[in-house]
């Protein structure tokens, strides 16, 4: 075959574009403060990975409790989405609980722009003591997410074949036993996608991040914005605390990406 | 015995069901009637006393030119963006359809904006573009353009480039997962017929994919409505509130400035806006979902 190093050049050159971003932050991350301050092009490197390590702790910024802050957040409203619409998917898909009306409801909130719910959620965190707690952010994050999680379960479970299913009810198992030891295994690469999606965007949350929290709970998201707003001249650190916010998710979900690409193309809308 | 079966199967629906029941409930139905009442209620963070207001927050938002100018700069500022990034993720997405070496690779460098919060992102723009140390104007002025991004007569066209740097990375694996999706078949019939390349991209490839692509730009739209955090972040809605969209409107007329009964209104009056729209739009989905399989 043909080597289609064309292609491939301006393929690169492209996907350079696009990542300009990144690398800017990245290159500016690694620089020193004299170098960063005299011009964009000035090439002196600090080999002491001094932002990253003032970015951690040494320059005193609360960044690594923003850091512990969104994992907290994410990894609860992962918990929560997948333990409150997995059971709720097979029951609409499998036991006809809601008729179609619960999906077509999913899919009307997924269509409803968040910026609607901010103001009914502030009122109510507000008076059950909510506010600037991770588990306020939890809740907030996982009603938004869940209706993505419904259609992406309902999709698998409506892919799978009845027949196991039917085969284990002859044998006598009941619901639970069928929901746990036939639907949870075969569900795996659903699971994942949810799992993957719902990471993503609960780390990418900031509308709600803004609103619902005011120091304790602050995930990095708001915190590196307001970074720029208070320390606007220490860009090398702003760049590595970006950098290092970036990294969970970019990992998380490069090894994973089969299952980022299946749930965002499976008819799931992006939230 | 079919009775006692039904039975249990409804038993069981219930409470698999139940969580998100209650989660509806306490996050939903509860915060809408939360929400309509503040949206008729006088509720200023300044002042000490809220009262009811019957419709006056609804009133006064209908003469409200900032309300009804944030619509129109959403409006049009999502229909552009999400155009060019349909168009480029599509051609991108073309372009990736063939073999070439390092596909993959790059494939996932491509992926990477979609796993970057666009707040993050926007951080990483305010950095790239800062007039003193940013790479963006260094490089501007080295090949001899004067352009100030964030000036009143150029932000219209930064916004849009770096909602395209954003968000081309959505509009391309959608379009290119429905690519692959297309059997090999088709393209073969095409060829045996004496089709060109041009004539089975236009007579066959798109017209296949267009309930796809409409699903995406259909995402791409509804998702530029509700965009808040890269604009907010980088321009905080101005110069004055030239680029206020209607969610940087309700949060600032909540946060800022303390309304919360016209912020209610305003954001009930943005579902209301949306609500004709959204049977043909869940129509599209139903209708995209099943083409694609």
């Amino acid at each position: 075959m043909k080597r289609n190093w064309g292609v491939t050049a301006a393929v690169s050159v492209i996907v350079f574009i696009f990542l300009i971003p990144l690398t800017g932050a990245f290159y500016t991350s690694l620089r020193t403060d004299a170098a960063i301050a005299s011009g964009p092009f000035v090439w002196e490197f600090d080999s002491n990975w001094t932002h990253y390590k003032n970015a951690l702790g040494a320059a005193g910024y609360d960044f690594p409790s923003f850091f512990r802050n969104s994992i907290v957040i994410s990894l609860g409203t992962v918990l929560l989405t997948v333990l409150v619409s997995f059971p709720a998917s097979y029951a609409i898909v499998r036991l006809g609980f809601g008729g179609p009306w619960l999906l077509r409801l999913a899919l009307a909130l997924r269509i409803t722009p968040a910026i609607f719910f901010v103001i009914p959620f502030y009122k109510l965190f507000t008076a059950y003591g909510l506010i600037d707690r991770p588990l306020g952010l939890i809740l907030a994050n996982s009603f938004i997410n869940m209706t993505l999680a419904l259609l992406v379960f309902a999709g698998a479970i409506k892919e799978m074949p009845l027949e196991i299913e039917e085969a284990a009810a002859v044998d006598g198992a009941s619901i639970w036993m069928t929901l746990r030891k036939i639907v949870l295994p075969l569900l795996g690469p659903g699971l994942a996608a949810v799992g993957v999606l719902t990471f993503l965007f609960s780390w990418s949350d900031y509308l709600f991040a803004v609103v619902l929290t005011s120091s304790e709970a602050t995930p990095v998201t708001v915190g590196a914005a307001n970074f720029v707003t208070s320390y606007g001249v220490r860009w090398g650190d702003i760049s590595a605390a970006v950098c290092l916010s970036i990294l969970p998710p970019l990992v998380f979900a490069t090894a994973a990406q089969k299952y980022l690409v299946k749930g965002l193309s499976s008819g799931a809308v992006k939230g | 015995m079919s009775t006692t079966f039904s039975r249990e199967r409804k038993i069981a629906g219930w409470l698999l069901s139940a969580p998100l029941l209650i989660l509806l409930a306490g996050l939903l139905i509860w915060p809408m009637y939360l929400g309509f009442k503040t949206s008729i209620t006088h509720d200023i963070l300044s002042e000490f006393e809220t009262y009811p207001a019957g419709f006056e927050n609804y009133k006064n938002l209908l003469v409200e030119p900032n309300f009804w100018s944030s619509i129109r700069f959403t409006l049009i500022f999502a229909a552009v963006a999400s155009v060019i990034e349909l168009t480029l993720g599509l051609g991108l997405a073309l372009l990736f359809d063939r073999i070439f070496p390092g596909k993959r690779f790059l494939f996932s460098l491509m992926l990477i904006p979609i796993m970057i919060a666009p707040s993050l992102m926007a951080v990483m723009f305010r950095l790239i573009l800062n007039e003193n140390i940013g790479i963006v104007p260094g490089l501007l002025s080295k090949i001899g353009l004067s352009y100030s991004i964030f000036d009143q007569s150029n932000i219209f066209t930064s916004l849009i480039i770096l909602d395209v740097i954003e968000f081309t990375a959505f509009t391309f694996l959608l379009s290119y997962s429905a690519l692959q999706n297309m059997s090999s078949e088709i393209y073969e019939a095409a060829a045996i017929d004496g089709a060109n390349k041009r004539q089975t991209l236009i007579r066959i490839t798109l017209p296949i994919l267009k309930p796809a692509l409409a699903i995406v730009f259909l995402l791409r739209i509804l998702d530029s409505i509700r965009t808040f955090d890269s604009i907010y972040i980088l321009t905080g809605g101005g110069p004055g509130t030239s680029t206020q969209t209607v969610g940087i409107y309700i949060y600032k007329t909540a946060f800022i400035y303390g309304d919360f009964g016209l912020a209610a209104a305003a954001a009930i009056v943005l579902v209301l806006l949306l609500t004709p729209f959204m049977p043909f739009i869940i129509k599209q989905f139903n209708l995209g979902t099943e083409s694609t399989k």
